[in-house]
């Protein structure tokens, strides 16, 4: 029993399933395309109008062709009747069996007479006279149900013909619709009878059932008609937007000189112009935007090519002056040793500003190779640890024991990570900075951390900003350029990935670089927190590091964008 | 090793400066400062180096260094301000054995000159054998079927590390190190590009080098069999 209800649940519930299915595909067809919905909008409205006036008009046929034959029937038995009448009050039949006899041949005359045979009825008015004649009739006694008691009384009421509308059982199970016509006859000696006509409207039915036939198949006609004139209108309608949508596809996907073909003067043709000339002047514009951008290439390699000469003669200069500071007087020497270290800085300031002026042109390329990141991280520690040595901060190196393999271009990540390590140890105040390397399927993670004097939530919002300094006031004497943070994002963005920030007051900071491992990943998340944990962070002293509010947490999506 | 070097360079005050380093260390200058004079220069001064800068009036580096090139292997090293990937790797291709991004420090120039001029005095004659070609390290030969094939003197010194080892395969960084002198890792573009030119001369396909072999993903090898 359970079984049995179990598959019938089951069955309920694929159907269920399939419906949903097949109402999602005709949801999806309906709003996905203009022409299936104006199609069928009109194929509803034309079934509806075409049912409505189909039923009026059968409805009204059907009527007149009743009414029609109704009327010529009542004519024609009224005339039998007559007839009839006449006929008994001019005979003078003794005897009751010639009375019988009588009616016999005058109800299979009426029959022969009337147009379609009807059935005649000759049926004795009761509480007259004793019984002297029996009822007659042509018809199978079966039929004897549709002369009812109360068509009887309603005929003997008064002389006039009195009619109504029967169902006359045919053979094979089925209804003919049919009349019954009354009306009284006196027979002389014999008192008072009725006579009864049951006329078939068989020919009448098969007539109508005729003309609907055909209304029905017109019907369909038109349906069809209606729907192949709406397809193909909205065709001619929905053609032009199609290709414009196609070229506008085209257009997006970068091929500019992509253009619709003009036809005509109609509304189409309108569209077509008005979309060339967008596109015309979209591709004037982007042309433009990219001469712009070429000439600021141009620019950007020309100054750099115009100041770069001039420095190198004054570099060379300042290293033999430099080199011969000895037989120098000390103000001159000190000059020559002032001279040098501020053309160092005076050379990455220029080398910062020619990166950030490649990135801002859109001339910045990734020239990526697949690496194992680790020994690019190796590497650049390695270059920071004698400047680790003289701040004595101690540098921890956490590497994944499995190579970490990923597309990055080694020069712009080497940077990045010289960047944060010099900016951490710089800040680090003697502490230890950590260095953590991750990486889970989709992305490689990379934390630099160090527990100096940390930075605000207002600090970490500008961190990024160019030529910004934590604290101005002492920002000149640690050297760099300020622009270091600021191209080391553009580099991971560069590489499609983030680099964020995290810092309190006091417990310093934190920077996290996510890289996807293969071009074309779309980050979502990073193998490494940016927020070190509670437990991590032995050294929160100050005050206002009492406790991590998640609240207070700065927004990284914003950082990480 | 002391030699004279030519530099072609408009910018007088750099000529000029360059000049008094080169001087300190006791090579010999030669200046030229327009690009039409260059080869002149060249051919009347018989420079053991050329220190070449890549904007010039009149030719620009890239001509000189393919008009030098044409008629001589003498050592090439550009002066470049662009750090443009194109500009670069369009010097190396025109035939420059190296170069030298401005600004530079005098001990970068006189490092990348020193390289260049390096010639390894093997005491004992050293005959290789790669692939059909018999190079004589000594005689700065490279000859096939006793024909001599010419080379730069940097293809030739390429060639040679490759064939001392021929069971070993080279990264790029080690080539680098090998016959640039580069400590640290450098522009690979630089092997690359006379991978290319060395085997425009020695290989009979270069499209299918038989010598100097690719291994993918590592870097090159002397080719096993000379077919």
């Amino acid at each position: 029993m359970s079984s049995w209800q179990g598959r019938v649940r089951r069955t309920l519930l694929l159907t269920r399933w399939r419906t949903v299915q097949a109402a999602r595909a005709v949801v999806y067809h309906w709003r996905a395309s203009l022409q299936v919905r104006v199609i069928t909008s009109t194929l509803v409205v034309g079934i509806t109008a075409l049912v409505v006036l189909g039923g009026y008009l059968s409805d009204r046929i059907r009527d007149g062709l009743f009414d029609q034959r109704v009327q010529q029937l009542l004519e024609e038995s009224a005339r039998s009747t007559q007839g009839a009448q006449e006929n008994l009050s001019a005979s003078s039949v003794p005897t009751e069996a010639e009375v019988q006899a009588l009616f016999y041949a005058l109800i299979r005359a009426l029959k022969a007479s009337g147009s379609g045979e009807p059935e005649v009825w000759l049926r004795r008015s009761p509480g007259d006279v004793p019984v002297l004649v029996n009822d007659v009739s042509t018809a199978d006694r079966s039929l004897d149900v549709l002369i009812t008691p109360e068509l009887r009384t309603t005929v003997r009421s008064d002389d006039l013909q009195r009619w109504t509308s029967v169902g006359i059982p045919v053979l094979d199970g089925g209804v003919d619709p049919g009349v019954v016509i009354g009306s009284v006859v006196n027979v002389p000696a014999a008192g008072q009878y009725e006579l009864y006509y049951l006329y078939s409207l068989r020919p009448e039915q098969t007539t109508l059932s005729f003309v609907q036939r055909v209304l029905a198949l017109a019907g369909v006609g038109l349906v069809v008609l209606l729907g192949a004139m709406t397809w193909l209108v909205t065709r001619q309608a929905v053609q032009p937007v199609r290709t414009a949508a196609g070229v506008a596809e085209r257009l997006a996907d970068g091929h500019l000189a992509e253009r619709m073909t003009v036809k005509g003067v109609d509304e189409m043709a309108t569209l077509a112009r008005s979309f060339n000339e967008m596109a015309e002047s979209l591709e004037d514009q982007i042309g433009r935007m990219e001469e712009m951008s070429h000439l600021q290439r141009r620019f950007v390699s020309d100054v750099s090519h115009e100041l770069r000469t001039p420095l190198t003669t004054i570099r060379m200069a300042a290293e033999v002056i430099h080199a011969a500071r000895g037989g120098l007087d000390p103000a001159a020497a000190r000059s020559a040793e002032l001279l040098t270290t501020q053309l160092d800085r005076f050379e990455d300031l220029l080398a910062d500003l020619l990166e950030i002026s490649r990135f801002d042109a859109g001339a910045a390329m990734l020239d990526a190779e697949r690496r194992d990141v680790r020994d690019v991280v190796s590497r650049t520690v390695e270059q920071a640890v004698p400047l680790a040595g003289r701040r004595g901060v101690w540098l921890s190196v956490d590497l994944p024991e499995v190579p970490v393999i990923a597309d990055i271009d080694p020069r712009r990540i080497e940077r990045v990570l010289r960047n944060l390590l010099v900016n951490a140890i710089e800040h680090a105040e003697g502490r230890p900075v950590d260095v953590r390397l991750a990486a889970d399927q989709r992305a490689i993670a990379l934390v630099v951390r160090d527990r100096g004097m940390g930075m605000t939530q207002d600090e970490v919002e500008h961190v990024f900003d160019r030529f910004w300094r934590a604290d101005p006031a002492r920002a000149r004497t640690t050297g760099g350029t300020g622009l270091g943070l600021a191209i080391s994002i553009e580099d991971a963005r560069l590489h499609g990935g983030w680099l964020e920030a995290w810092g309190r007051s006091g417990q310093g900071a934190s920077f996290r670089l996510t890289l996807p491992r293969r071009a074309g990943i779309v980050l979502e998340g990073s193998p490494l927190p940016l927020v070190p944990e509670r437990d991590e962070t032995p050294v929160v002293a100050s005050s206002l590091g009492a406790g991590l509010d998640p609240a207070g947490l700065p927004d990284l999506d914003r950082l990480g964008a | 090793m002391r030699g004279r070097i030519l530099v072609v360079d408009d910018d007088v005050a750099l000529a000029e400066m360059i000049g008094i380093v080169l001087r300190s260390e006791g090579f010999e200058p030669l200046f030229c400062a327009h690009g039409d004079e260059a080869l002149g220069a060249f051919r009347a001064g018989q420079p053991d180096l050329v220190l070449l800068d890549l904007m010039l009036p009149g030719k620009d580096g890239t001509e000189i260094c393919r008009l030098i090139r044409a008629e001589s292997g003498v050592p090439i090293v550009m002066l470049t301000a662009k750090s443009d990937t194109v500009d670069i790797v369009l010097g190396l291709e025109s035939g420059a054995d190296d170069y030298i991004p401005k600004p530079f420090k005098p001990k970068e120039l006189i490092a990348r000159v020193r390289t260049r001029l390096r010639r390894p005095d093997e005491p004992t004659p050293e005959h290789l054998t790669i692939g059909d070609l018999e190079v004589d390290v000594t005689g700065h030969r490279v000859t096939r079927a006793g024909q001599l094939i010419p080379l730069t003197p940097l293809e030739f010194d390429l060639l040679v590390a490759l064939a001392r080892k021929p069971w070993q395969v080279f990264t790029r960084e080690v080539l680098l190190e090998r016959v640039w002198g580069y400590r640290h890792a450098a522009d690979t573009r630089l092997v690359n590009v006379h991978v290319q030119r060395l085997r425009s001369k020695i290989e009979h396909d270069p499209e299918h080098p038989e010598i100097v072999v690719t291994v993918r993903g590592v870097g090159y090898k002397a080719g096993t069999d000379g077919s």
